[in-house]
């Protein structure tokens, strides 16, 4: 989980989640203002450099977490640029370079990088429990929100238990030959749907115990001097908007 | 006089799938004592700790707190669970939130406090199991053993009056086992009732101050550790009797009394140190 290393390890860890919540706004907002692709560009590696020099995240890592999304953005962007013709008047298979579309495609590529962006300097800076706790400031429905925090918190139990599964199973030769593998997986996601059900139960009893009645609430963390961490944010954010608007 | 401050009095439980693991089981835990529950696996201790928290409810007899029978109202086991801490086996089952501060909030979020007051409690439960270290870090990143401590937090952070623990040493290793006996000594000195499952004989004999041994959901002996764990029964039962009893018993075979005040020693420490004692007065011309 390189994610979770940085938003855990960041030198903006400490940093109120508004403050950086806010500025991650502010980039999508200027990413739709830039009015053209090299204003989204610039966007784009503003906020980069606000993760990598600001935060301190390391080059490498911000790369290898950037790029699954990069390459999906590639592959949609071509898709969009090289249209393929089955039949038409021609009868057969063709490919057209969609010329005119050019400077469209390229506008929101470029501002779906800014977008991009600005997702990644939320991510990499700041850790799920502090978004959650973040958007349930913003009064965002509480279901929706424990959904997120058991979700999360299940994804690492769960992993756990597929990983001692799998190990369990190797052990005793379970993946050794193909038809072995397919019948190990089956009993793993037979053995895994039991479980998910028993950790559920004993969840619900454990927040029983603990007092529970219906919505989880937790203590929200406590930064130092919010008020200017947010009130930095807002300004560089604002800034990045005025860039992006007032730049052709 | 010593006061009860939870028991059963012939409590009967059957799972939905019809297993009777609890039937006519009777008991009494004291105040401010330290209570091992032992037994075989299946005996039905986890089942009774969970009645002990108002989590299953008996289908015959019935719980009393200081005497008087449970309320299963809302408020009644709103109360109940403010003053019943239970900390499960599993620390993964226990724990559902994704940081240490935070899942230690929960209980006392739940109890309705204000933020300041929460904030103060969670940080005194943090000390008390010196996990304030860690307390910004992921849970799934903290070890078995601090995991454990985290659950317990969350419970201490309730500020109950009795701390029902199941099987804590389980998984710990030496070390750990000792900072943990620490911890619940750090506890109990603070005056919280303390009641712990646990399959470890000399930890039982050592350290508890009353011992419920129970067999197919009911108690088979229920008493001091020093009578009840060296009973026939018991020891038929078990399997096996504390290490430090059978040894002062072997000693005393061959002439040796380890006695001290009247008393045998009930921990490797007290047992090394009447040995060493006896010796010394050997060896005095
Ligand atoms: N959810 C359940 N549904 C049905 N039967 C159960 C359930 N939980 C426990 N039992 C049964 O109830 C009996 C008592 O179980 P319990 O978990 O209380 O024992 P225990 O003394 O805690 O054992 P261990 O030392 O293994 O933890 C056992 O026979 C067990 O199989
Ligand atoms: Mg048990």
């Amino acid at each position: 989980m390189l994610t979770e290393l940085s938003a855990y390890t960041n030198r903006w860890r400490q940093a109120p989640p508004a403050a950086k919540g806010l500025f991650s706004f502010c980039g999508m907002a200027a990413a739709f203002a830039a009015g053209s692709p090299r204003t989204a560009l610039l966007v784009a590696l503003i906020l980069s450099a606000a993760t990598i020099l600001g935060a301190g995240v390391p080059v490498l890592r911000y790369l290898r977490v950037a790029t699954p999304a990069l390459l999906f953005l590639l592959a949609s962007g071509l898709s969009l640029v090289v249209s393929l013709d089955f039949g038409g008047s021609t009868g057969g298979l063709s490919a057209h370079l969609a010329g005119a579309e050019l400077p469209r495609i390229a506008q929101v590529s470029c501002r779906s990088l800014a977008c991009l962006t600005a997702l990644l300097f939320l991510a990499l800076t700041t850790p799920l429990v502090d978004i959650v706790s973040l958007l349930r400031r913003c009064r965002l429905p509480d279901t929706l929100l424990d959904l997120m925090t058991l979700c999360y918190r299940t994804l690492f139990v769960m992993s756990e238990a597929v990983h001692e599964t799998i190990t369990a199973q190797s052990a005793r030769l379970g993946y050794a030959t193909f038809t072995l593998s397919l019948r190990s997986l089956g009993g793993l996601v037979a053995n895994l749907s039991v479980q998910v059900w028993q950790r559920s139960q004993v969840l619900q009893l454990a927040a029983l115990a603990r007092n529970n009645d219906g919505a989880l609430r937790f203590l929200g963390p406590d930064y130092p001097n919010p008020a200017r961490a947010v009130s930095g944010a807002a300004v560089s954010g604002l800034l990045l908007i005025i860039l992006a608007v007032t730049l052709p | 006089m010593i006061s009860a401050i939870l028991s059963l009095a012939d409590v009967s439980y059957s799972y939905p799938d019809g297993t009777h693991a609890l039937s006519s089981c009777s008991l009494t835990i004291r105040r401010g004592a330290r209570t091992a529950v032992l037994g075989a696996n299946g005996a039905g201790k986890t089942t009774m700790f969970l009645h002990l928290n108002g989590i299953l409810r008996p289908s015959a007899g019935q719980l009393q707190w200081e005497g008087t029978p449970l309320d299963y109202s809302r408020n009644g086991l709103r109360m109940l669970r403010s003053r019943v801490g239970l900390v499960f086996q599993n620390p993964d089952s226990q724990l559902f939130s994704a940081s240490v501060r935070e899942d230690v909030s929960f209980g006392p979020m739940n109890l309705g406090l204000t933020d300041k007051n929460v904030r103060e409690r969670v940080e005194e439960a943090l000390h008390a199991v010196g996990m304030t270290e860690a307390a910004d870090k992921p849970v799934h990143n903290l070890s078995y053993g601090q995991k454990k401590r985290v659950c317990i937090a969350g419970v201490l952070a309730m500020k109950p009056e009795i701390i029902v623990l199941d099987e804590p040493m389980a998984g710990l290793d030496a070390t750990m086992q000792e900072e943990f006996t620490a911890v619940l000594e750090r506890l109990h000195g603070s005056g919280i009732t303390i009641v712990v499952a646990t399959h470890d004989l000399d930890f039982a004999y050592g350290w508890a101050d009353q011992a419920i041994v129970m067999r197919a959901g009911r108690v088979l002996a229920h008493g001091a550790p020093r009578e009840v764990l060296l009973q026939k029964d018991v020891q038929d039962e078990l399997g096996a009797v504390p290490l430090v009893a059978e040894i002062s018993r072997q000693l005393s075979l061959l002439g040796i009394d380890l006695r001290d005040n009247g008393y045998l020693p009930r921990s490797k420490g007290e047992l090394l140190k009447a040995i060493t004692a006896h010796t010394r007065q050997e060896n005095r011309p």
